[in-house]
Formats: structure tokens, sequence, C-alpha cells
């Protein structure tokens, strides 16, 4: 059985969006060189393979957490296709697209609202005690986001009615996927915190009931008001009246206001009272108006009950498909390589941005339609939302499809309401009713297709999400029961220029194929859960697009089977791509050329499609060109200094190494300081943080300094002589064949392909980005294997492939591959040096260097252990960067490896304060590792020779500070496993911190 | 209830006189001997109690290499304080200091609290500036004074403890005042967060 997962992205748009990712990473091994040589020269060769070779070892052994930790974390989401499904924004055109978060608007959604003043309820640094301090003092149903430092996560603190069950403070811990943020228990998830928490004031699922936003935030009339909540900080909002418990208390007047003058206050009551007295003013922003929910809110106050959620037909529709895949009939069944036994179902309906703009504070003349009770009986009862503290250890968070097809089939059922006057959900099914006649069924009744130019403001004046529209869209999902499940879905491919629309459905299974034949390493490990297949919209370039729109066009060049490694690599950009399949494991229907205009037209609103990390990385550039803002004058003030001062450095590497540095330490500014507002953690789920800020680093940082870099890199080596010497060898290179270079049996590339190569370098020296020189680098090699198998059909190794390559770039002549191979040695990230880019890139860098030495046939021995030593003096100095604890290291990680007896070691890396206790390590790492009976486990420091428990009253990481700061560090190790006779050595066995002097 | 606030400071002195092993042993309290020159600067963060306030310390810990001289600036200028680090065996590295303070005095932010630091107070033995007269120094430049040891932590915790006290007290956050605000967009709320 394979393994599936479908993300749906739902809302209550028709424009869908699949993205459906596939891989199955296999492993391709590298045979050990062979021992033959020729010459002195081909002697050189094979020391370059075995040092490849090795390097490769130590590559790929150095980072096992990454794979355990994925594999644990994410689970048996990786290696598995997902759908989203995903409705644009139609809210706004092109509006606020990335800056979302502060564009004035006239009428303010809950998520605005929330936007505007996180500074308030996003308390990422707010202890539980203070949390349930701040919160006691609330009505229930108000809610803060913090930190658990137990559990390292997010969590949300509701306050909850006491009598229910005893606590007055309810917490749920957040989970953070890849892409997204979701509730424990729940089953859908967000694009960020905010969104999440929008959602949850209006709909409960998991929780006993909606979140209620603090009376001031809900009763802002304009973006001043919320600005000065936001102005007043957690400390005062709470302790303030503004978040009195009292409904119809007052607005605070405004000791807080300066900025409002008192005429303005008095106006804005006028207009309350306006419209307090029924006469509705079309420009006056709406208001929460403190009656509705609460009325509705009672009903809901069953803790017991399920989850409760919106969902949307398409959901359900998708979601039968999903069902029959389980039953083995499906065609969507996509098999995996690994683990049969993983077969995982997932379904997330992940809520777009528009469905929380929709939800607007009614005015009176809109009334809102009373909620519809909820259901009254559940077939099937999920368990109630997980208690606060540290969820059990062995309980993983369950993925219910079934459960909430069983509560939106249940609850279709149950209501069968007339349709309201305006049907607003559905009123944009534009989309999906032209898949109707594709074979995924869809509701028949749907309303016609949207309107050329939709009148959006006026829409967005009488949409009110609320339960009346849910059911309504409910009632619209019903389905005739006996409708059959499509025959062949679904590989849907857009392309993005008028071409052809349709796709084979060999090129769905031909990319399958080729993602599961492709190298393994922890790269595509780590990729595994990309969206392999984007669909995205044809599209006109949005304006940031055209930003980037030299890149995004370097992008998509390389098709076919270059795409796949790609994908592995970049996942993000691969998301951005126009380009657009779905493939679900064979079937494949076509969007008819028609719904392609649609899509088109609507591209310019799809605001809601730039992915999180696209918005993330486009805030941190903005900032860094705004000069009065702390991060943007330190970058600015540095693209000068690099600029003008490239005399201060002693080479090209030196220079490099410079630029590393700076783009590192900025990130971790950005990470530590609060410039970034919103904080990134509610924008990123936190294991993707560090990549986003490393490719905003790049576009503030090497984009600019681009051409600089290339001139002070030349310069350095016309100056040392280097760039002569190059230009010679690589002429002479030129001329040599194949087997002079040591190119044994296999036919290289014909001039044509030689010529594609060329290009390809061309191309990759066009780009800034480290990390995509890189893929484009992969790539080349990939095509190189490719040719070198086409050829003669049979595979090559590694020993093989580097004098192929050194034939190759010899043939291409390009004196400037040199920089650009030091340009991302130093640059990459060291984190993406682990395995096929460190690989590949010394693989490149030995061809070179073969080239560079090529006249010296007498030398080579010397030189090769130079060009070696180099490489080795390369990859310690990268990689200690690493394994030399860095301060960050000690203030908050810590690595301890699970020892179980017949398993061996598994070892994670884990967030651990300073200031954590081992009590609380060993909470933490018993939820890590999934351990069922903790109180079983201790931690331990082993070292060498000994081996101790540590108190639960110890601090880890001092014992670690301690440990290091000694002369002659010894090596140590955190080691979390089983008390070998809990009762017998406990006492024997305390250690204090100190123990260790 | 205590509120976080931010604290940029720089660290500038001669190379080789113990700024990155000050800024290790406050941070993690750890002393690495054989500590490599810093290329540009590094970034390093620690968190403090001061009166009912938290201090967040954002240490940019700088190059002192003459050959970096030039990138200081971008990170005092934004700095609520600077420590001017010198080692009391070389009498250069005090003239050094000299010279930074005047650097600052010119360019640096004008309420700029300084801390002048003699490190390596451990080798008392081969000293080359006495103390009295660099205190006399800084107390002629209201700057705050300590000799510190990173490798036996002696003085560090204090010498930012004495920064954190010079620090006014952010009562009102209406007046902005504050100096390492002054370059940050928005002001009070992203600045302090409540804990």
């Amino acid at each position: 059985m394979g393994t599936v997962q479908l993300e749906l992205v739902i809302a209550n748009e028709a424009y869908l969006q699949y993205f459906v990712y596939c891989c199955s990473p296999s492993s391709r091994n590298f045979p050990s060189p062979a021992k033959a040589s020729y010459s002195v020269f081909f002697q050189l060769i094979d020391t370059f393979a075995l040092e490849i070779g090795e390097l490769k070892k130590e590559m790929v052994q150095s980072s096992p957490t990454v794979d355990t930790e994925l594999m644990d974390q994410q689970g048996l989401e990786s290696e598995v296709s997902g759908v989203y499904l995903q409705s644009p924004c139609c809210g706004r055109v092109g509006l606020e697209r990335d800056s979302g978060y502060d564009s004035l608007r006239r009428r303010m959604s809950v998520l605005d609202r929330l936007t505007q003043t996180h500074p308030v309820w996003l308390l990422l640094a707010v202890s539980e005690q203070e949390a349930i301090h701040i919160l006691l003092k609330q009505p229930p149903g108000v809610f803060l986001v913090r930190k658990s430092a137990a559990l390292q996560r997010k969590v949300l603190s509701v306050r909850v009615r006491e009598d229910e069950s005893g606590a007055a403070i309810s917490h749920f811990p957040v989970r953070e996927n890849q892409y997204t943020f979701s509730l424990e228990g729940s089953g859908i998830s967000f694009a960020d915190l905010f969104r999440l928490v929008a959602f949850h004031c209006i709909s409960r699922d998991v929780l006993p009931f909606t979140l209620k936003l603090p009376e001031a935030i809900a009763s802002a009339k304009t973006q001043k008001e919320l600005e000065e909540v936001a102005q007043l900080g957690a400390g005062r909002f709470w302790d303030s009246a503004l978040c009195s418990q009292g409904r119809s208390s007052p607005r605070p007047r405004r000791p807080l206001s300066r900025t409002l003058s008192p005429q303005r206050t008095y106006r804005n009551r006028e207009d309350s009272q306006q419209r307090q007295a029924g006469t509705h003013c079309d420009s006056a922003p709406p208001t929460l108006r403190p009656q509705t929910s609460p009325a509705s809110f009672h009903l809901e106050r069953r803790h017991s009950s399920g989850p409760l959620c919106i969902v949307n037909p398409l959901f359900i529709q998708t979601h039968r498909h999903h069902h029959h895949c389980e039953d083995g009939l499906s065609p969507y069944a996509v098999k995996s390589d690994n683990g049969p036994e993983k077969a995982l179902k997932t379904s997330v309906i992940q809520v777009s941005d528009h469905l929380l703009d929709k939800i607007k504070l009614n005015s009176k003349s809109q009334p809102r339609p009373p909620r519809p009770p909820p259901p009254r009986s559940m077939p099937r009862r999920r368990p109630a939302p997980p208690p606060p503290g540290p969820p059990a250890a062995t309980t993983r968070p369950k993925r219910m499809p079934e459960a909430i097809a069983a509560t939106a089939k249940q609850r279709q059922s149950s209501y069968k309401r007339p349709a309201p006057p305006r049907p607003p959900m559905g009123s944009k099914h534009g989309g999906p009713s032209k898949t109707a006649s594709s074979p995924i069924p869809v509701p028949s009744n749907l309303p016609p297709p949207r309107p050329k130019k939709p009148d959006l403001e006026d829409q967005r004046c009488h949409i009110a999400l609320d339960d009346e529209t849910i059911a309504k869209a409910l009632s619209r999902a019903k389905l005739s029961p006996c409708q059959p499940p499509p025959a062949a879905p679904a590989d849907i491919l857009l392309e993005d220029n008028s071409g052809s629309l349709s796709v084979p459905k060999e090129r769905g299974r031909q990319r399958l194929s080729d993602t599961s034949m492709s190298t393994s390493s922890s790269d595509s490990l780590e990729y595994s859960q990309s969206p392999g297949f984007s669909l995205g919209l044809a599209a006109s370039p949005s304006r940031e697009d055209e930003d980037d729109g030299e890149e995004d066009e370097d992008e998509d060049y390389g098709v076919g089977l270059e795409a796949d490694l790609e994908m592995r690599l970049r996942p993000s950009f691969k998301a951005q791509r126009r380009k657009v399949g779905v493939s679900l494991g064979g079937g494949s229907f076509i969007l008819p050329r028609g719904l392609k205009g649609q899509f088109r037209k609507v591209s310019g609103m799809l605001s809601s499609l730039v992915t999180p990390e696209r918005r993330a990385v486009k805030r941190i550039a903005e900032l860094s060109r705004d000069k009065s803002s702390y991060f943007g004058s330190l970058v600015q003030d540095y693209i000068s200094f690099v600029q003008e001062n490239r005399g201060c450095h002693t080479s090209g590497m030196d220079f490099l190494q410079t630029l590393r540095q700076f783009m590192t330490q900025m990130k971790a500014y950005l990470r530590q300081s609060s410039e970034l507002n919103p904080p990134i953690e509610s924008l990123i789920p936190e294991d993707q943080i560090d990549q986003v800020l490393e490719k905003a680093m790049h576009k503030c940082v090497l984009k600019p300094l681009k051409s600089d870099i290339e001139v002070a890199l030349h310069d350095f080596q016309v100056s040392s002589g280097a760039w002569q010497q190059l230009k010679e060898n690589l002429a002479l290179a030129k001329t040599k064949k194949p087997q002079e270079l040591g190119v044994d049996g296999a036919v290289p590339p014909d001039p044509m392909a030689v010529e594609k190569i060329r290009h390809k370098f061309l191309r990759m020296r066009k780009v800034y980005s480290p990390e995509k020189k890189v893929s484009l680098l992969l790539r080349v090699c990939k095509l190189i294997y490719t040719i070198m198998q086409d050829n003669s059909g049979r595979m090559y190794g590694a020993d093989d492939f580097l004098p192929m390559l050194t034939y190759v770039v010899a043939q291409c002549d390009m004196p400037q591959l040199d920089t650009e191979i030091q340009y991302m040695m130093e640059l990459l990230d060291p984190s993406l040096l682990q395995g096929e880019g460190g690989y590949y890139l010394t693989s490149a860098y030995g061809a070179m260097a073969l080239i560079k030495n090529f006249q010296e046939e007498q030398a080579a021995r010397v030189l090769s252990s130079e060009a070696r030593n180099t490489l080795h003096q390369w990859h310690y100095r990268r990689t200690a960067q690493r394994s030399v604890p860095s301060v960050d290291d000690f203030q908050n990680y810590l690595r301890v490896a699970l020892q179980e007896v017949d398993m061996g070691c598994t070892a994670k890396t884990l967030v651990v304060h300073p200031y954590t206790t081992t009590e609380e390590v060993c909470s933490l790492c018993a939820y890590k590792f999934n351990i069922p009976d903790p109180e079983n486990y201790a931690l331990f420091l082993v070292t060498q020779e000994t081996s101790q428990q540590l108190a639960p009253d110890t601090h880890p990481q001092r014992i670690k500070a301690e440990l290091h700061s000694r002369p002659q560090t010894q090596t140590f190790h955190f080691l979390y496993r089983k008390v070998p006779n809990l009762h017998l050595c406990i006492p024997a066995d305390m250690h204090n911190g100190n123990c260790l002097s | 209830k205590m509120a976080i606030r931010e604290l940029k400071v720089c660290l500038l002195g001669d190379t080789g006189v113990g700024k990155s092993s000050i800024v290790c042993r406050f941070v993690q309290d750890h002393f690495d001997h054989n500590i490599s020159p810093t290329i540009g600067a590094s970034f390093l963060t620690k968190t403090m109690p001061c009166g009912n306030e938290l201090h967040k310390f954002l240490i940019w810990d700088t190059a002192g290499q003459e050959r970096f001289h030039s990138l200081a600036p971008m990170y005092y200028r934004g700095s609520a304080a600077a420590v001017i680090v010198y080692d009391i065996t070389k009498l250069d590295s005090f003239h050094t200091l000299k010279k930074w303070v005047k650097e600052l005095k010119e360019h640096g932010p004008e309420d700029i609290v300084v801390a002048i630091a003699g490190n390596k107070n451990d080798l008392g033995d081969i000293r080359e500036v006495p103390m009295k007269e660099a205190k006399e120094f800084a107390e002629s430049i209201a700057a705050i004074f300590i000799e510190t040891s990173a490798r036996n932590a002696v003085n560090v915790e204090e010498l930012f403890q004495k920064i954190s006290k010079q620090i006014p007290p952010l009562e009102n956050p209406e007046g902005d005042s504050n100096e390492s605000f002054k370059l940050t967009r928005q002001p009070a709320p992203s600045t302090r967060r409540c804990c």
C-alpha cells in the first residue's frame, strides 16, 4: 500500500491549486575508485576520486540528525504525494500582496486586527504562569500565543470556563510542519500563525469554543486605534482597562491616545452610535458586534464534542477519492518505495487569506444570520483536545481525514437549510465548475463562473462568512453517492504559455520514476517533502516576480529530467513556478483551455499564492533597503563597504569569507532581535526559518553585490597570475582527447551536448545565489552522467565521472568557472555542503585543479597533494563552523542521542537553553524520541571512560559549556537512555553539574 | 511583570585584546584558548535581569584588525553602548583605545554609553598599562571602567551589569528617547515585549 498524503488547501473560492509532491529517495552508490592508473596524471585523477569519495562519506555521515529528525518529525509525510487545493485570493486586486499586514484598508478583518496587534497577543517569551496570570482576568475565549519552554513549541493558551474542567486556562500546542502551522490534533493547517488564530476566531475546530478577540481589538474601528493598541505592548495592554471583560463597556477613552484628537474620538463614537441606530453607512468600517458571537457561542460550549470546522465541498469531494485510495481502488495511490506499513493519510484543509478576509464584522444592514446549532450527535467523536502540558509522548499527532470527513458529512446531512439569498462562498466557484467536465466530480449546482470583472469591493461588502454560508456550501456539496470516482485523474498540467496544455500521462510517470532513480543524499531526503510539481497559475508574473524576473526565467529553463533534481534542491522555487502539474499516480486530466484563461485573469489577485517563505524573504529584502531601519543601515553600509574597500582583503577567498560571515551574523541578528515585525517565528515554521533567512540574505547582500564580487574575484586572480596560467592550461587541455584526460571507456558528449552544457554554465554564472548555482552545477553533472550512460548503456561511477567532467570543463573553455566554484565553495550555506552539493562542488574543484595542473605532468604528484590539502582545509574550514560549537549552539542547542538496547543510537539536536534543566530536557527527549515510558529514562553524560546520570535540577548546557572550556576538551555525549536499574541506581548516580570538575 | 528590552552593544578595540573572549565568557561562560581572529563582526545575545526589566544584549563583536576598521561605524552607529577593550599587557592597545574614544565622540551616537575594559588582568605581572592611568582616563570621559579577565571569568558579568545600570530605565515608551531604538522603525512595541 502506498503512502498517500492529501493536503487540501481549501477555501471558499474555486480556483484550485494542486501541488503534488512525490519523492522517493533511493540511493545511488558510487563505486569505490578502481585502481587503474596509466600515468602520473591518471594517478592524480585517482587520488581525487578517492579524496572525493572520502569526503563524500564524511559528508553524508555527518548529517544523521537531519535524516532521523525528518523521518521522525514529518514522519510519513515524506516520500509521499500530497495535494493542495488552494484557492486564490480574490479579495484584493494587486493591493497588498506581500506587505499584507500593514496596508490600510477600509474594513478590517479579523486577520487584519490580529496582525496589527500582535505585540499584544503573540507573546513568545511569556511563561505559562504569566500567561495564566494574564488570561485569568479575561473572559472565556480570550487567548494568547506563547512558546512553551518544556515543549519547545508554540502554544495557544486560551481562557476557558472554569466550571468545565477545573482549569481556567487550556493550552493547545501548535504543530509546525515544513510549510504550515496547525493546532495539535486538528487537520486544518495554515500558512502562518495569524491565519491559524484568525480561523479559530470563527471556527472552533478542536477548541472548546471559538477564540475571542480582546474587546479593544474587536471593537477598534480604525487602523489608528489598532496601532495604539499595539503600541501599548502586552504589559500595559493586559493591565489596562482596555481588555476589560464587560462587553458593553465603552471603549476605553484615550489615556493612550496622543494621536487621536478629541474630536476624532468623538466622531468615531458618533459613527458607532449611528451604526447602532441602524443607519448603515457604507463607508464606515464595520465593527465586531459583540452580541453576535457570544450568542452563538454558548451553543457550542460543549467541551467534549469533536472538532468542528468549516468544510468546503471541494474538500469532501477530494476526500472521497481519498477514501477510495484507502480501499485500494483508487488511481490516486502512489506507490512508495519504502515502508508499505507507513500508509498514512492526512487531509489538511488550508485556509487561505480571503476566507479570513471575508470574515468581516457585519454591520447592521447585513444582519448576520444566526449560526446553525452544532451537530447534536456526532457519529464518531473525536477525543477532547489535548490536555495542557506535554502531550503523552506516545500519541503522535493523530491525522484524521476520516474524522473530518465524518464531521463534514454528518453536518452536511444534518442541515438542510434553505440557501441564503446570496451565495457568498460559491459566488466565485467559476474554476471548479469548469472542472466539472473533468473526471473529478464536482457539485453540479454550482453557480456560474464569476463575471469577468467582478466588483470585488462590492462583493466584499456583502460577503459574510458564517455558518449560514457554510451550511449552504455543505448542502451544495451533497453529491449523489453513486457518482463514480474519476476514472483516471489526475495529472493536471497547466503550461504557462499558451502552448500545449495537454500533457501525456507518461510524463507524469516519467517524472515519478526520474525522481525515484535520482541520487539520494541528505539533500534529497531533506527536501523529500517538497512539492514536486506545483500547480501554479498560468500567470502574468506578478510585480514581485518581475523583481526577480531574471532568476525566474532561469529557473524555468531546464525541464524534464533536470527538473526533479532541481525540485529536490529548491522546493520553494519550484512552488513558485507557474508550471503546473498534478500527478496522483497515473491518471491525468487536463484543464480546459477556457479555464486557463480564467486562471490568467485572476492571477493578478493571487497574492495569497505567494508562499509565506517568499513573503518573508521579500519583507526582509525591503527592510534591508530601508536605511532608516537598523538592519537596513547595516546591510547598506556593508554593501558600500564592500564596494569601496576591496583593498582590505588579502585574497578572493578572504573576501568571500568576510561576505559569508556577514550573512551568517545578520541571520543571527534577524533571528534574535525583534526588528522583524511580526516576528518571523509567526510566519515561518521553526525548522524553515534558517533556510528562509539564508535566501533573504542572498537577496539582500549577494544580489546587489554580484558584479562587484565578480570583478573583485577576477582582479585577485589576475594580480596573482592565476588567471593567465589558467587560460593557457585550459587552451591546452581543450586540445586533448578524452583518453588523455583519463576518460576510460565512456563516450564523451558530442559538441552539441558540450554546447548545451556550456550554456548551462553560462546560466550558472548569471545567478547570484550560491544555492542556485550549485543546483545548476548539479544539473550539469547529472546531464553528463546521463550522456555517459546513454552513450554506452551502462552505469558509471565517480572514478569515471571526474575525468569526464574534466574533459567537459576543458571543452567548455570557460576560465571564469574557477571563480564560480570558489564563490560556491565559500558562500554556500554550510548545511548544504553536506551531501550532493558539497560532493559535486568538490568534483568540480577537482576537475578545475586537474586542468590547472595539466601542463606539469611530472610535478603532478606534488601538486596533487597541494590540491588535496586545499580541499581538506576547505572542507574542514567550512564544516568546522558547524562542528565547533558556535555561541549560538552553546546557547540554544544540545545534541542528545537516544540509546536503545535493540536499536542502537539515534541523535537529535534539541533546542535547549542554558537555563533548561535536565528534567526539562528529559521530557523534551521523551517527546521527541517518542518514548512511551519516560519515567524509566534519564539523561546521561558519557565520556570515553565514564557515564553518569544527570540529576534533574542540573543544567546540561552549563555542563557542556564547562566541558568545552577546558583546555583539552575530551569527547563527550549526552545520552538519553533507559536507567539500567531504576531502584538501585538513582541515589548512587545522582550528580550535580559540578561533579564534573 | 518584566519587559524585555533590547540593548545593542558593540565591542571595539585592538586585535588580540580579547573582545571575543569577553563576549564568549559573558554569553556562554566559556573560554577558548585558541580563538581565531574575528572576521568582520560576530553577533551574540544574552539576556540579563536589570531592576524590573530584562535586558537583552544584542552584541556586535567587531574585528580588531586594522583592515576591518572601516566596518566598525556601521556597528557602533546604532548602539546603546560601546565596550572598548584594551589589553593591560600591551600599551599600544591602550593607545588604540584612545583613538576609538575619539572616533566615537566624533561619529558615534550622542548619548552612547561607553565602557572601558582592561582585559587580561590575570597577567598582572607583565602589565604595561597601570590601572590608575586607565581609570583616570575613563573618568575624564565619563566612561565606565573595569579590569576584566575573560580567562578567569573576572568582572565580565559586572562589566555588562554596569552598562545595564547606565541605561536609563524605560518608563515612558511614548518618549522613545532611548538610543538603542533610535534607528528602529517601530519604537515601543517591537522592542518591548512582555514576558
